[in-house]
């Protein structure tokens, strides 16, 4: 398939002319185009820089296909102003759009369209196929081929070339179902995916898909919440190169559009500023110079704590929480305490020789195993010593024996392998020493 | 009404020491690390397939956290239900009369939380929680600390 790239990205906004002015602040830079749409009823103003171009686009009033004038006319009551869609270039519409039917995503046949520049009369066409937003997760994507040459949307012209936009250095989606995200733009869209990497003290994951030079930065919570799965990905916000943050800085105050002034950026060796306000018509605005540090190999690495998510290779993985043990001298009570407590009643009560008697609570993804000692075990005295309540935490392992074997090399003591309780698993049990008090046992279910 | 185990709350005396076997030879992925100031812990969340380990150090000497190790050491300390309505949850308990630590909920580590007394429940620490909206708590990296609120 031909590969993708980000061909413009478009931004929604109520009055065409007060953002054209705005974003010919923000960019620095004039105009490409002005024009309309006769066949969407829709007006554009384009700033081609040198890896992209932006599409300021806005309704014009007149009748056109409700399709497209229509989504406009909702997105812009719903959400406001704000980055509206990704344009993905290809040379081949055709293909492209059979390649990702096969994929699974639903999308439009291929139309033409075409514009004229209001000032100067020229028109360019194109081809594009919508693509349905229930497949990107939310996402408004489309595909574009260009039938006019690069040439007939000439680049926008800087207004001062020492303090303006350079380049698109990256777009960002929120998403609130990361794996989602990455099955959209990894399988479907077939984008490479150039890192994959946690930040725990932000509670952040990362995905970063390389469309050529331009990265789109998919950016989400670091654990997948239940709640999150199923929900719509978000546009939020666009990151501009540029040549001096200083120049540029000081160019937007003096047209009085407030930014957050220099400081270092993220990745080290960058520099980066806030655009602030109302100029940037809903879309979080970050401008970034890079400095020749910031392509060194120290850059690379993962900053501030953070964890890239390549595939470790582990002898076992543990796999989830088993059950919690609870200790209790009063079985019947505390049974009775939990069910008209917390309404989580007991299952299956059975015991175990030695052990004790143990009530079984389900809690979803795991149980609860109230435990009345025996006497004389080490179960009551554990209780003995640290009082009734909590006593053990049991997790699943997808392999034992190897995660016994792992432990012990790590110089971690744990008992061999044996029958569990239950019919199928087999237990292992790990010091205290090792676990911070816990008693801690690893089940394996056949 | 309550939906699953969040996760399992351990006591430990430093999480930096304690991450080389909870992460490093156990494999649970760390996915958040956070001072509490407020509440006088530092806290880390480990991934356990669809639940979490939560280490809690004290980093003052006055809290529940900081007693309960200067009193029985290192060890497990609370199980958190997730709720899918803290508030009303919470709501219903007292109404029951049970007795509570929190007579409202908080915003912890976890999402929004409330602690039930020990006592309640026979000596087991039970804390709910209902994770903050999604969006919420999100923020590009890449756009840095001081860029909340931007556009």
């Amino acid at each position: 398939m031909p590969a993708l790239t980000l061909d413009h990205v478009v931004i929604a906004v109520y009055d065409l002319d007060a953002a054209t002015e705005d974003y010919t602040n923000v960019l620095g830079r004039a105009p490409s185009w002005r024009g309309e749409h006769p066949k969407y009823g829709t007006r554009n103003t384009l700033f081609r820089i040198d890896n992209t171009y932006v599409e300021l686009l806005a309704l014009s009033g007149a009748q056109g296909d409700k399709r497209w004038s229509g989504e406009l006319q909702r997105f812009l009551e719903q959400r406001g102003e704000g980055l509206y869609a990704l344009a993905l270039g290809t040379p081949d519409i055709r293909s492209t759009v059979n390649e990702m039917r096969e994929n699974g995503l639903e999308v439009m046949d291929p139309a033409d369209g075409h514009g004229i520049d209001l000032a100067t009369g020229a028109e360019r066409a194109w081809r594009n196929a919508m693509v349905a937003p229930k497949g990107t997760n939310g996402v408004r994507l489309f595909f574009i081929q260009h039938l006019a040459p690069p040439e007939a949307l000439a680049v926008a012209a800087p207004v001062d070339d020492e303090a303006c936009v350079r380049r698109m250095d990256h777009a960002v989606i929120l998403s609130a179902d990361m794996e989602a995200a990455r099955r959209v733009w990894s399988d479907v869209l077939g984008v490479r995916l150039a890192l994959d990497r946690t930040f725990p003290d932000r509670n952040t994951r990362i995905l970063f898909y390389r469309l050529a030079d331009i990265t789109i930065e998919i950016s989400g919570g670091s654990a997948q919440s239940r709640e999150g799965i199923g929900k719509a990905d978000r546009f939020f916000g666009l990151a501009w190169g540029v040549d001096s943050i200083e120049k540029m800085c000081a160019r937007l105050t003096a047209a009085g559009v407030e930014t957050s002034g220099p400081r270092p950026g993220i990745k080290p060796g960058t520099l980066v500023a806030t655009v602030k306000g109302p100029a940037t018509h809903g879309v979080a605005t970050l401008l970034i110079e890079h400095t020749p540090q910031s392509f060194e190999a120290d850059a690379r690495q993962p900053q501030r704590g953070a964890v890239d998510n390549a595939p470790q290779q582990r002898a076992f993985t543990a796999t989830g929480l088993d059950h919690i043990s609870v200790t209790t001298p009063d079985l019947i009570g505390t049974v009775m305490r939990w069910a008209s407590t917390l309404n989580l009643p007991v299952t299956q009560t059975h015991d175990l020789p030695g052990e004790g008697r143990v009530a079984r609570i389900p809690a979803g993804n795991a149980y609860i195993a109230l435990t009345q000692p025996a006497e004389a075990s080490d179960i009551a005295a554990a209780m003995a010593d640290r009082g009734q309540g909590m006593h053990a935490v049991a997790i699943t392992v997808d392999n034992i024996d190897e995660a016994v074997r792992d432990l012990r090399v790590k110089g971690v003591e744990v008992t061999d392998p044996t029958a569990g309780r239950d019919p199928g698993t087999r237990i292992a049990r790990v010091s205290r020493a090792a676990t911070n008090g816990v008693p801690l046992i690893l089940i394996q279910h056949d | 009404m309550l939906t699953k185990v969040h996760h399992v709350g351990v006591v430990v005396r430093d999480i930096d020491a304690s991450m080389r076997f909870w992460r490093d030879i156990l494999g649970l992925p760390l996915h958040k690390l956070q001072a509490i100031e407020e509440q006088g812990v530092k806290a880390a969340l480990l991934t356990l397939g669809d639940s979490e380990v939560e280490l809690l150090e004290p980093v003052v000497t006055d809290n529940g956290i900081a007693r309960y190790l200067e009193r029985k050491g290192e060890g497990l300390h609370h199980i958190c239900f997730q709720s899918d309505d803290v508030e009303r949850d919470l709501t219903a308990l007292k109404f029951k009369g049970v007795e509570m630590i929190d007579q409202q909920t908080r915003i912890g580590i976890a999402g929004r939380i409330c602690f039930l007394h020990p006592s309640a429940m026979d000596g087991a620490l039970i804390e709910l929680c209902q994770p903050l909206d999604e969006y919420g708590a999100l923020h590009p990296v890449s756009f840095g600390d001081s860029d909340r609120g931007a556009g």
